[in-house]
């Protein structure tokens, strides 16, 4: 270990004790009790600058961190920032998370899709029974407005199927441009906790008491919007039918937008 | 590029910086120690300071963010 070697060479007359017959695996800048270098835990050399010479700082700097970061190509980390860079390595988006990225990467906008690469990371670790808190935080602290939501919704695999098939059902549409794309997807998840996904993958009686659900939900808490979305004639269809139900109740005004082929809704309840 | 197993820990964030010539303004912002009006940026232009800087990459002093969007780049990177 050349870094070693160069340590010695800097440190061998002063602490020779040290660097004879111990066998120094770690290597750790941190502040120490007493000397500018002290082995602990056995086999952890830790070097406090503070209480280095001036010239003992300039070698530590040319000789070992020059060494570790410009000549070796290294990447000198705080400990617990390499910890979670090794974890983010573990857990970097798989092939088939990479297939969807390349997918959303020029429908998205750019902003979105860097919270989308990242959530692929969060699902990723959360699949491997890691520890994730940090990670959502960092994207609900970078995107207050949908970082935790674009998180949950990778999480259920909302991202795998709905929002390419609203895609692939608005290019059909004869009057398209990205941004409408864009602008839905944001408004979606946005909207999470106040919206229903309308799928064929459940029963009509479990979407209907979904959005039943909802609504007393945020009723309580003063939210005066649902919104429910489907894709397909069939999930447009079922979303007619459960708004419907609420046609004739006087405290729910419905906004609804269809496109011209019937394929996408988009509905409001307020109440 | 690979992780140094050489780290340093919280405590001696500072004495690194210096050795590197910054130090840290009154509002956490690293900065240029012998021009303090001028922080120090990231690769990619942002400005930085201390309790969310991860550490120092190959490059002209190439500071890194800890947060999970510095960090996805920089792991991609790695062997």
């Amino acid at each position: 270990m050349k870094v070693l070697d160069n340590l010695k060479r800097i440190f061998e007359t002063k602490f020779r004790d040290i660097f004879t017959g111990n066998t120094i695996t770690l290597l750790d800048f941190s502040r120490n009790t007493a000397n500018v270098i002290e082995l602990k835990e056995g086999n952890k050399l830790t070097i406090d600058i503070s209480k280095g010479t001036e010239e003992e700082k300039k070698k530590l700097k040319e000789e070992v961190l020059d060494l570790i970061v410009q000549e070796q190509d290294q990447v000198f980390l705080m400990d617990k920032s390499s910890q979670k860079t090794e974890r983010i390595k573990g857990n970097l988006p798989t092939r088939d998370d990479e297939t969807l990225l390349k997918f959303y990467k020029d429908k998205l906008d750019p902003e979105m899709y860097k919270a989308l690469e990242v959530s692929f990371v969060v699902k990723n670790a959360f699949n491997n029974g890691e520890d994730i808190v940090e990670l959502k935080r960092d994207i609900a602290s970078r995107y207050p407005a949908f970082g935790n939501n674009i998180c949950n919704l990778v999480t259920g695999g909302y991202f795998d199927n709905h929002f390419r098939d609203l895609y692939n059902s608005m290019i059909d549409d004869e009057i398209f441009d990205i941004n409408s794309y864009q602008k839905k997807v944001k408004n979606i998840v946005c909207s999470l906790p106040y919206t229903v996904f309308i799928t064929r993958f459940k029963s009509y009686d479990e979407l209907s008491g979904e959005v039943r659900f909802k609504l007393n939900n945020l009723k309580k808490y003063g939210a005066g919007r649902l919104l429910l979305h489907g894709i397909g004639r069939e999930n447009v269809n079922t979303s007619n039918s459960i708004l419907d139900e609420y046609k004739d109740n006087g405290a729910v005004t419905i906004q609804k937008e269809i496109n011209p082929k019937k394929t996408i809704i988009t509905a409001t309840l307020n109440f | 590029m690979k992780l140094s197993k050489v780290t340093f820990s919280i405590s001696a964030r500072e004495d690194i910086l210096e050795l590197y010539g910054k130090s840290v303004d009154s509002e956490g912002f690293i900065i240029e120690k012998d021009k303090p009006s001028q922080r120090v940026l990231t690769p990619i232009g942002e400005e930085i300071q201390i309790n969310e800087w991860a550490g120092i990459r190959k490059g002209s002093e190439a500071f890194i963010k800890n947060d999970a969007f510095s960090l996805i780049e920089l792991a991609k990177k790695l062997e």
